[in-house]
This record gives structure tokens, sequence and C-alpha cells, in this order.
């Protein structure tokens, strides 16, 4: 397996944790992530195909170690660097 | 550009391994399957995750038996596959 393919189907997992009355996100952070995504989807920065080449440009054992919305926080902080919108320093910075 | 494709004819998955994002999940790599029905045309997901430009093409539902797909089980996985993954399934002369 030369990369992720983040579209289902990888087999040898137990079974998915369903969770009685999920909420939409686990902490404030993933609402913001969720929002910064669509933002930056919807100006144009990057298309939501990038950001599904983002994911699956993860190393493959970091993306099986991260949670749902980690893995969206690092594709997008993928995106701006290779955007040119931010710099890995200023992103590092705060 | 017309579609290459109907509902009822066999087709073959592509089986290369591009080094991007595309929606031809591995598991349907190079698995024979049945054209359900045509569902419109969408840009290629393979060209606009490079940020190429990525013209609408056809897709279409195709259904895969699961001993094509995993080698065991009874049910059927139908998956939205773009033109560009499949080929007549009666060209594959070696699998």
């Amino acid at each position: 397996m030369a990369r992720i393919n983040d579209v289902g189907g990888m087999q040898g997992f137990p079974p998915v944790a369903q969770e009685v009355d999920e909420p939409p996100f686990h902490a404030d952070w993933e609402a913001h992530v969720f929002a910064l995504n669509r933002a930056l989807i919807g100006r144009g920065v990057y298309n939501l195909d990038e950001f599904r080449d983002a994911i699956e440009r993860l190393p493959p054992q970091e993306y099986l170690a991260s949670s749902y919305y980690e893995k969206w926080f690092r594709a997008i902080t993928t995106l701006l660097a290779e955007k040119g919108v931010l710099t890995e320093e200023e992103m590092a910075g705060g | 550009m017309a579609e290459r494709f109907g509902p009822g004819d066999r087709v073959q998955a592509s089986r290369t391994d591009p080094p991007y994002h595309t929606r031809l999940p591995r598991y349907a790599r190079g698995a024979i399957g049945t054209v359900m029905e045509r569902q419109g045309r969408y840009p290629l997901p393979d060209r606009s995750a490079r940020s190429l430009p990525a013209e609408p093409e056809p897709v279409y539902a195709v259904r895969f038996t699961a001993r094509e797909l995993f080698g065991a089980g009874d049910h059927t996985v139908t998956v939205d596959l773009w033109e560009s993954y499949l080929r007549p399934a009666a060209l594959e002369g070696n699998r």
C-alpha cells in the first residue's frame, strides 16, 4: 500500500464503535476545524478533492492513529502552507 | 462526450494505483461489475485533486458481487465510478 485511499473498505479492523446520541462535535476545536474548512473551500483557497488528497498524503501510521477531525486539521495546515496562505512558522507561533 | 456505457454493460475497473486522490476504492481495482445506471456527469476528482482543470465526465453506478471484490459473501456492493476508471470487461484478456 503506497498511500492511504480514504474512500472506505479497508479491512482488518474491529466493528465501528456505535455511540448513542452522538453529538456533532466532541470538542469545540472540532467545530472550528469544520467551519475553517468550509470557509477555505468556499473562498476557493483549495477544492474538496485537494483537501481529500491532503488527508491521504498523511503518513499511513499517522492517518491510522488520528481522529476524524485531527485528520482534517492536518490536511488544512498542509494546504495552507502549500498555497502560501501561512508559513509553518506562523502556524507554529499560533 | 457521449456515455461510453449503459445499464447492463459489464465493465472492469482500472488496476492502477495513482499517487493522488481517486474515488476508485482500492478494493474494487481490477474487479468486473455491471453498470446499473448512469449517474450524471461530474468533474474527475483525480484531476481536481491535483489542481488541474477537470471537465465533467459520465459517472456510473457499478454493482460488484462481494465474491468478486472480497472472495466471499453473498451480497453486492454498488460503487459510483467515473468513466475514466472503467473499460469494457470483454476486452480484458488476463486478470
